[in-house]
């Protein structure tokens, strides 16, 4: 079997495991929630970044991935979900701080994207070596391989929004099912605010570049 | 049933660690496999995070993540 499919389907699997224990400790509620809207986000966005040259940000390697959905890997139906998800379990134990519960919850936040631009490290100089993304744009300032500091800002400013947007759904006084639904819609509204922040930080640094 | 017999065992608690760990042994091992040890330090900031988490679930004694 090819490297980088059995890589795909290792991160289908472990994200499985990742829905495991999100239903054993945090409840139907909460994973009902959070892992299909990550899917809807997963899929939404990255097929409009992929596809919309406006943007002029980055498309995916057709030569590396094996699985897809439209223009966007299908493994981007679980990728925001579970690096999010990691990055706020991490958080929660780290701090001792509870989002839902509302113990600590901006330090929860706060860490969170810290550890999203931690893993855009991990994950985006890992790209690199199976040139995952074609990248648009001429970043202003880059890392190992040539990843975009950008995409620090860029997946921080997604576990904020995500999270906050999550929690405000969350905490609404309608039945579960109907949670589901909004957390999934408010999609809409999470991509454009995260193209937003993206934009901001390009504004900044465009002067370097 | 109480709220003790509720408590996942330590397996699924662990879950979240044994996933990121999983992951980051995989980067890191193909990147020396394929010598890259220019992409190495990558791997360091969710190695803090690593080590970070270990010696809180080693220090809590349960008491402070309980997820």
């Amino acid at each position: 079997m090819d490297t980088f499919l059995a890589l795909e389907l290792i991160a289908l699997a472990l994200t499985g495991l990742l829905i495991w224990h999100s239903a054993a400790t945090r409840g139907a509620a909460f994973t009902w929630m959070f892992f299909p809207a990550g899917a809807v986000l997963g899929l939404v966005r990255e097929n409009i970044v992929a596809q919309v040259a406006a943007l002029n940000l980055y498309s995916y390697n057709p030569l590396t991935f094996h699985l897809w959905a439209g223009a966007a890997p299908l493994i981007m139906m679980v990728f925001w979900s579970y690096t999010i998800y990691l990055a706020l379990t991490f958080s929660e134990v780290i701090t001792g701080g509870d989002l839902i519960g509302g113990k600590r919850r901006v330090l929860v936040i706060l860490l969170s994207m810290v550890f999203m631009a931690s893993y855009a490290c991990l994950n985006e100089a890992f790209a690199s070596i199976y040139s995952m993304v074609l990248w648009k744009f001429q970043p202003a300032l880059a890392l190992w391989g040539g990843m975009p500091v950008l995409l620090l800002w860029g997946y921080a400013g997604m576990g904020m929004i995500f999270l906050i947007t999550f929690l405000l759904v969350y905490k609404l006084r309608i039945r579960t099912v109907y949670r589901a639904i909004i957390f999934c819609a408010s999609v809409i509204a999470i991509i454009p605010l995260h193209l937003l922040w993206i934009a901001a930080f390009r504004l900044a640094t465009s002067a370097i570049g | 049933m109480n709220e003790k017999d509720k408590r996942p065992n330590f397996f699924v608690r662990e879950i979240p660690f044994i996933v990121l760990l999983v992951f980051w042994v995989i980067y890191a091992g193909i990147e020396i496999i394929r010598d890259r040890l220019d992409l190495l330090p990558s791997v360091i900031p969710t190695g803090l995070f690593i080590i970070a988490y270990i010696i809180v679930r080693l220090t809590s004694k349960g008491q402070a993540g309980q997820r």
